[in-house]
């Protein structure tokens, strides 16, 4: 996969125009991130407050390398048969039912028990083998032929042990099942992690990995970002929109607004077919903005003055 | 190149930053890929290999700016000069030429026999100064001068200074191993030579002593710069290493209040310490037993053959934990800190409950969760503190409060030294607590030979304890809470 895309991961600056291209507009330390990626073979762990683009970046990731996605969602209680593999209980079965009817065959006529034991033992043994094996995600990004981008969600939210089952994985690019052994990548996939910090991960993790923080963007980004997201937005009102903001990630909150929900506020304000920003238009949309009526009842009376920070 | 990674690498772990040496091998890696040229992005690059916690970014900033650029304008002559390997990137040559001193240092030597030379070929000039580092001044040849402060800067150890006072004498080594003494022998019988109306030969003139000077006093000032920026890099954190360790022994009674931040923060990191080895317990406990119902129905399909195991998910119980704390005059200061840590473990154990006391008792379970540290503490100290202790007054009140929560997985702290005035004891009360819960905790922060002297009455009480512990360092606090979530 890296080979097939050489010449589109040259130099970070290359992976920025090529991700802007695609609509996603990122900063320098972001495509840093993506092309050591690629080219030391090690997974990225991307942490930041929700809506910043962590799990986008896997998508336009997978875009840009034009491999498949292979998305994980962690949760609590995931294990290794929902992330790995899991036996086809089901063909196991009819396999021993087969097995059952052909035993007669392969036994008839043995002397002793020494000779139906050995006969036992020439007769193929396919119980646990690779036929029966349902892969789960990380199995599929690992059995891929032309690598894969393998994005692993809110590993956060993953158990502790999960978290260690994992290092065999971004370490050696391989995992250890016990009934068949090791089985190794055929093709390097590009692995994103995301964690939205619910609790510290593990240090092992975290060595094995590059470590991007992805914070919220600043004014001309977000701007940016809302340009390429809402073309058709105009870009006064968008500038009022990313200042106003920027103003309420300044407040107290129990969950300052993201990119995400700034562009969805700007898609609602288009089709409302807002000119300018005013106190009543706002109060009215600013429930897209602000997802606690705590903080919504917070920011209220403070509309005007955020609006007009000149006159303060 | 490695040599200076490595050496950035020493300064970061310097500040804090804890980094493995696998880390250091992919930041090799890296900057190996992406070259050094290009100086964000070589930051970049550096941050994302190295830095793996976001509280790190400050410090790692900080680093990266003082050890690659905060010589640059000192320097900046010195990128042009031809001694340096023209291959070598800028960002290296503005910042650390440490690198490969050896191979510079035959460069100097190079230097001062050509020098040496051209000063025998122009024969026995009056004006010429007979010691070398005097040569070097005179000729101005700064990154000859640069190369040579940096080299005895290696040989003396200055990146193992652990202290702001050793700069002077550092200067003073590196100074002595440029040959500083030479030179002001030599100037100052420049001096005094002056006097005389013959000029001798061998000595110089006043004029050039006077010179002379001016430039040993900049050399000295460039020296210490360099000796500073050095400890900066290499030892400014050592101190607060020093600290922290020697904190953790000190007795909680004897801290002065300025040392009151760090022992907060050092709380803090105990407690989050003690935070992730009980979660990693809670984890173990998780796969519970076969469900069997649950099993036989998942299983139907496959013949009854029972392939999916179906558990019945345990649910963890959470400890519950009831502390009472004495904050009378005596007790008060490590009941500050008791108290601090049960706050800080709110975050492990939800199930917390604190009582304060000194006569009368309060719950401050509430305060602890609505107000900020330190204002719960000013509270609590004005409303309970420094009143004469009554532990009989405070069990009843205790009665009323917590009493009937208290069951057999709760564990029950008690913080206090026992000392009641000589007023009623209730011990029939503390008894019952000793009876209904699982685990009682007393934790008393004088040492045991002063139990039960004067109006101690830690007798009466122990016989209802699980435990009874002295506790009067931050040491002892993180032990016998540990024990506490271990054994749970």
């Amino acid at each position: 996969m890296i080979i097939r895309n050489k010449d589109k991961i040259n130099s970070p600056g290359m992976i920025k125009e090529h991700f802007e291209k695609l609509g996603y507009i990122c900063n320098d330390s972001i495509a840093t991130a993506i092309y050591l990626a690629c080219h030391l073979q090690k997974p990225i762990l991307v942490e930041g407050p929700p809506g910043v683009g962590k799990t986008e970046l896997a998508k336009k990731t997978s875009e840009f390398l034009s491999a498949p996605l292979i998305r994980m969602q962690c949760y609590e209680g995931l294990d290794e048969a929902k992330a790995l593999y899991e036996w086809k209980y089901s063909k196991q079965l009819l396999y021993t039912q087969l097995l059952k009817d052909q035993l007669g065959d392969v036994m008839r006529g043995a002397k002793g028990l020494d000779e139906s034991v050995s006969r036992l033992h020439q007769f193929g043994d396919i119980f646990y083998s690779e036929e029966f094996l349902e892969p789960r995600p990380l199995l599929q990004a690992l059995n891929s032929e032309d690598g894969a981008v393998l994005l692993i969600d809110e590993i956060d939210k993953a158990d502790q042990e999960f978290e260690a089952f994992l290092l065999e994985l971004l370490s050696d690019y391989q995992v250890s099942i016990p009934e068949i052994g090791t089985i190794k990548a055929k093709s390097t996939p590009i692995v994103i992690l995301t964690s939205n910090n619910t609790r510290e991960l593990g240090d092992a993790l975290k060595r094995r990995c590059l470590h991007l923080y992805i914070p919220f963007p600043d004014p001309q980004t977000e701007q940016k970002i809302i340009s390429s997201q809402v073309p058709e937005l105009n870009s006064e009102l968008s500038k009022q929109m990313v200042d106003f903001v920027g103003q309420i990630r300044d407040l107290a909150l129990k969950k300052a607004p993201a990119v995400s929900e700034t562009i969805d506020w700007a898609r609602a304000l288009l089709l409302l077919n807002v000119g300018t920003l005013d106190h009543d238009w706002v109060k009215s949309t600013l429930n897209l903005l602000l997802k606690f009526q705590d903080d919504i009842e917070a920011v209220e009376p403070e509309i005007r003055n955020l609006l007009n920070p000149k006159r303060f | 190149m490695q040599q200076v990674l490595g050496d950035f690498i020493h300064a970061l772990r310097q500040s804090g930053l804890p980094i493995s040496s696998a880390e250091t091998l992919d930041a090799l890696n890296a900057v190996q890929l992406v070259g050094i040229a290009n100086e964000p992005l070589l930051k970049y690059t550096l941050s994302l290999t190295l830095v793996k916690r976001l509280d790190h970014q400050p410090l790692f900033d900080e680093t990266f700016t003082r050890y690659f650029f905060s010589r640059s304008d000192s320097q900046a002559d010195t990128s042009t000069d031809d001694t340096i390997d023209p291959d070598q990137p800028q960002i290296i040559q503005q910042g650390h030429i440490q690198q490969d001193h050896t191979q510079q240092n035959q460069t100097i030597e190079q230097n001062q026999t050509t020098q040496q030379d051209q000063e025998s070929n122009v024969g026995n000039n009056n004006s010429a100064p007979q010691s070398q580092l005097g040569q070097q001044l005179m000729a101005d040849d700064q990154a000859a001068l640069q190369i040579a402060i940096v080299s005895a800067v290696a040989q003396t150890n200055a990146q193992d200074m652990k202290l702001f006072t050793q700069i002077p004498l550092i200067t003073f080594q590196i100074m002595q191993s440029l040959g500083d003494s030479e030179l002001a022998r030599e100037i100052e019988t420049g001096l005094n030579n002056s006097n005389l109306a013959e000029s001798a030969t061998e000595s110089i003139s006043e004029n050039f002593a006077l010179l002379l000077q001016e430039k040993r006093r900049q050399l000295r000032l460039q020296v210490r710069d360099l000796v500073e920026q050095q400890y900066l890099l290499f030892g400014q954190n050592i101190p607060k290493q020093l600290r922290e360790e020697n904190l953790q022994k000190i007795k909680l009674t004897s801290i002065d209040h300025q040392h009151y931040k760090h022992m907060g923060d050092l709380v803090k990191k105990a407690a989050k310490q003690l935070a992730s080895m009980h979660s990693r317990r809670q984890r173990v406990t998780k796969r519970g037993t076969l469900n069997v119902r649950k099993t036989i129905a998942a299983n139907a399909a496959y013949d009854g053959f029972l392939f999916h195991t179906k558990w019945k998910s345990t649910k963890v119980d959470k400890p519950k934990v009831m502390v009472l704390c004495d904050v009378s005059g005596s007790v008060s200061r490590v009941a500050r800190f008791l108290l601090l840590f049960i706050h800080c473990l709110q975050d492990v154990m939800p199930n917390v409950r604190s009582f304060v006391f000194a006569s009368e008792l309060g719950e401050v379970t509430d305060l602890f969760k609505s107000h900020p540290m330190d204002t719960a503490m000013a509270t609590i100290m004005q409303n309970w503190g420094n009143m004469p202790t009554s532990y009989g007054q405070a069990l009843t009140d205790f009665k009323d409060l917590g009493m009937s929560d208290i069951d057999n997985k709760t564990t029950v702290i008690m913080l206090g030294d026992a000392r009641n005035n000589n007023g009623n004891d209730s011990v029939e009360i503390w008894q019952e607590v000793y009876r209904k819960s699982q685990k009682v905790l007393w934790l008393n922060p004088e040492t045991r030979s002063n139990w039960n002297s004067g109006d101690s009455i830690m007798d009466i009480y122990s016989p209802y304890c699980s435990k009874v512990d002295v506790c009067n360092s931050l040491r002892d606090l993180t032990r016998i809470l540990g024990n506490l979530l271990k054994y749970q």
